[in-house]
């Protein structure tokens, strides 16, 4: 056998994926930093947008578990405002404090995920699809249970809308999911089924339970991030008519870093990075007072641009 | 000449499994029809038939891909039911697909216990090191140490993956292995890592079932071979009292009119150029490749796994990237691109059939329809029934056994998807048919089709450059053969009737 013919090219490993998320940070860094010197890109400025990155980093790395099946949840937005009302309520009206906060955001986040799970394996309709229905009834829920008001957390319990709390969080996270991707049945059988779920059904594996379970591990994340995103704002407004939807964009794209980097064995570290570079772009924007429009955007256009270039598709690759 | 086996177990062997009237349908297509027969411990047992004959379908419900409809496997005196691939495993046999059976986005190492992760993970922990020392140690002990089993399986081609494959299907000592159309995929080289894994399970007194439609292969490499024919068990012979005409005849029913190849021998070719090809290089591929094909004439291509012949085929076709050079048809129109090449009216099917020519999640209608959908709109709009206007003449000539024109790809055998294929480029009336292997896997009652096929085209006057590892298919069709060697044409052969493997053989090395 001819052994150096037969392999094909390897792809870069690791330390360039991780070179390449390092560029991505100094470029974006870089250009606004020229653009507009005095206001943007400090040490703490750049501290400031990574912590704020962290709340989108968090719920991103749950739902790269779905994303790599090929499933979808446009849910995201709706389970983050869900979750984080029922940990306030929790919290605050039953005065179970930082506990019920954590343990009914992630509680409630999972369940959200379960039912996702549950209604796409049992109805046999696309995940996009039962996500979106299914948003419509989480707002709708979220709105009932916070009766039309806004949800303030109480300012004693804000410990993760700032350091070192949310960082911990954040940190707590990403390395539930790096365990349960290289640590356990889970990561091997959810990359499996996302390769080819036939040839995984054939190997025994009970694709049903492992697809729910993803959207169970999505959820809980999603909960954790709806920790941070109303101890950072510290309240949340229940959002009905799917304007939950808005909240989706952000976790969605840092996932979309996560697939591009999979190659380089990465994906988990270019969910955080990408997350961070997404907000550097998104605070210089800010700093040079574009209008939200522009921002937009040029946001999404920059997004495109950076993963068209990470992912370095070989040519005559099929990209669905 | 043969006679047929009696019932009777030779002294010196032990039964290995029971076949015992097993019945399987998919909706109105009866695949296997009360087939029952016993494999020996200890033997290299063959199984042939024509595509669709039931082969595949019976090795997957002994391994747990398909669900039997009645009937009993018996291995060593108990009955299994196995409902997956593992749970097969677990109770002893096992299977290499035909077609890639290793997951992307796995290592190497997770790829081999896939679905037997559980003797590595304690508390839910998966012991990857483990793992991964486990996976290391057997492709040392398999002789694959070129393999790394921490590298993701994307990293290897389609044959390394194979070899893993080998490994997977064979590391935990199965007493039935199945080994089905395996061999197409692989180089001589890889070919002879099988036969040799073959036979050292045979040695250790385990059991092989060997699907392969090289009925030569078949011969040298099984002890005995039985035969299917439309679902139903017909016989079994010895390997060793056997020939493939015989093996032909069992598997056909009756024996194969005429002549398999080109009878015909010192015919002029036409000095009608219709595709030059000149300096054409593809990176890593082709390297400054120039040859012309004339009208009415077979010209052949061969060479070594990695030689570039396949790429040949998608130069000419329009889809090779980053390729210099130049492809002229006899009017100077340049193919550079696909839909150019197939408005100019060249064919291509690709050697990967299942990814690169067929659309399986589409039926054989839209499949034969799909280039000439102009054609079958004519000047009002497309409608379904103008689609089977077009297609069902074309399946009905080329014989695609289905249940309907309508019928998914997907469901159809390997030979029978190749037929939609060639009825596609027939309907378009293609004058330039660049065929890559276009009988890979493909039994020899397809193969003498799609050879008459080629002959009659050839004598309509269109043009067919054949891409083949088959040296006697290339040596028993083609008016001229090239031979390629490290993305170069490294020697030229013409038509002669003592033309012999060996003389392509050593141009090819």
């Amino acid at each position: 056998m001819d052994k150096t013919l037969d392999k094909t090219k390897k792809t870069t490993g690791s330390l360039s994926g991780f070179a390449i998320l390092a560029i991505l940070i100094v470029v974006s860094w870089a250009i606004f930093k020229i653009l507009t010197p005095h206001n943007f890109g400090s040490a703490a400025n750049m501290v400031q947008y990574f912590e704020a990155s962290l709340i989108y980093s968090t719920g991103a790395l749950g739902f790269y578990f779905v994303m790599v099946m090929g499933l979808f949840d446009f849910s995201i937005g709706a389970n983050v405002i869900l979750s984080a009302i029922v940990g306030n309520v929790l919290a605050s009206r039953f005065e179970l404090g930082y506990v019920g906060l954590v343990v009914g955001s992630i509680v409630c986040g999972g369940l959200v995920g379960l039912i996702n799970g549950l209604f796409y394996v049992k109805l046999r309709i696309p995940s996009m699809i039962v996500t979106t229905g299914l948003a419509l009834i989480y707002e709708s829920l979220a709105s009932f249970i916070a009766g039309g008001v806004e949800q303030t957390l109480p300012s004693e319990l804000r410990g993760f809308g700032k350091a070192p709390g949310n960082i911990i969080l954040a940190a707590i996270a990403f390395f539930i999911a790096f365990f349960i991707l290289n640590y356990t049945k889970i990561g091997t059988y959810t990359y499996a089924i996302g390769s080819d779920e036939r040839i995984a059904e054939n190997m025994g594996i009970n694709v049903d339970r492992y697809k729910v379970l993803a959207f169970v591990i999505s959820g809980s994340f999603i909960g954790a991030m709806g920790i941070l995103s109303i101890s950072y704002g510290s309240s949340m407004v229940a959002q009905t008519g799917m304007a939950s939807m808005s909240r989706n964009f952000i976790p969605t794209m840092g996932c979309f870093f996560g697939v591009a980097f999979r190659k380089y064995g990465t994906p988990l570290p270019a969910i955080l990075i990408g997350q961070y570079v997404i907000n550097i772009i998104f605070y210089g924007f800010i700093a040079l007072g574009a209008p939200t429009a522009i921002q937009n955007v040029i946001t999404g256009l920059a997004l495109l641009i950076i993963v068209m270039f990470a992912t370095e598709v070989k040519k005559g690759e099929v990209v669905k | 000449m043969t006679q047929e086996i009696s019932n009777n177990i030779p002294e010196n062997k032990k039964i290995r499994l029971q076949i015992k009237n097993l019945y399987k349908s998919f909706g109105i297509t009866r695949a296997v029809q009360d087939v029952s027969f016993d494999l020996y411990a200890g033997e290299v047992h063959a199984l042939i038939g024509e595509n669709g004959s039931g082969k595949s379908t019976l090795v997957s419900m002994l391994t747990g891909i398909h669900e039997k409809d009645s009937g009993t496997f018996i291995l060593d005196g108990e009955e299994i039911n196995p409902t997956n691939q593992v749970e097969a495993n677990k109770m002893g046999a096992s299977i290499i697909v035909q077609e890639l059976g290793t997951l992307s986005g796995l290592s190497v190492a997770e790829n081999i216990f896939l679905g037997h992760e559980d003797r590595f993970v304690n508390m839910g922990v998966k012991n990857t090191g483990k793992m991964n020392k486990e996976a290391s140690d057997l492709l040392k002990k398999y002789g694959f140490t070129h393999i790394n089993v921490t590298d993701p399986i994307d990293r290897y081609n389609f044959e390394n993956r194979k070899l893993v494959e080998i490994v997977k299907a064979t590391y935990f000592g199965p007493k039935v292995v199945v080994i089905d159309e395996t061999t197409t995929a692989l180089s001589q080289n890889g070919r002879d890592e099988l036969f040799k894994h073959m036979d050292r399970i045979r040695d250790e007194g385990d059991t092989v079932i060997f699907i392969s439609h090289d009925l030569q292969e078949v011969i040298d490499h099984s002890d005995r071979i039985s035969v299917l024919r439309d679902g139903v068990y017909i016989t079994t012979v010895n390997s060793e009292d056997t020939d493939e005409d015989e093996l032909k005849k069992l598997m056909v029913g009756r024996e194969l009119s005429g002549q398999y190849y080109r009878e015909d021998y010192g015919e002029e070719i036409s000095d009608e150029v219709v595709l030059d090809v000149k300096n054409v290089s593809v990176p890593g591929e082709l390297n400054d490749v120039s040859f012309q094909l004339h009208k009415g004439e077979i010209l052949g291509f061969g060479g070594l796994s990695g030689s570039g012949m396949h790429e040949i085929g998608k130069a000419i076709f329009g889809a090779s990237y980053d390729r210099t050079g130049t492809v002229v048809l006899a009017d100077g129109t340049e193919i550079n691109d696909i839909p150019t090449a197939i408005d100019k009216s060249i064919a291509y099917t690709s050697k990967d059939r299942d990814t690169e020519s067929i659309v399986l999640n589409q039926s054989i209608v839209e499949n034969i329809c799909m280039p000439s959908l102009d054609e079958t709109r004519g000047k009002g709009v497309l409608t379904t029934t103008k689609m089977i206007e077009f297609a069902s003449p074309l399946a009905e000539m080329i014989q695609v056994k289905m249940a309907s024109i309508r019928q998914f790809v997907s469901e159809l055998s390997g030979g029978n998807k190749q037929r939609v294929v060639l009825a596609r480029w027939i309907g378009k009336d293609s004058d330039i048919l660049v065929l890559d292997s276009p009988t890979r896997g493909i039994d020899v009652k397809v193969k003498q089709d799609i050879y008459t096929l080629m002959d009659d085209m050839r004598k309509n006057g269109k043009a067919v450059i054949l891409i083949s590892e088959e040296l006697m298919e290339l040596i028993g069709m083609c008016d001229r053969i090239l031979i390629m060697k490290d993305g170069e044409i490294n020697g030229e052969v013409q038509r002669d009737v003592d033309l012999s493997e060996n003389q392509l053989i050593t141009m090819m090395i």
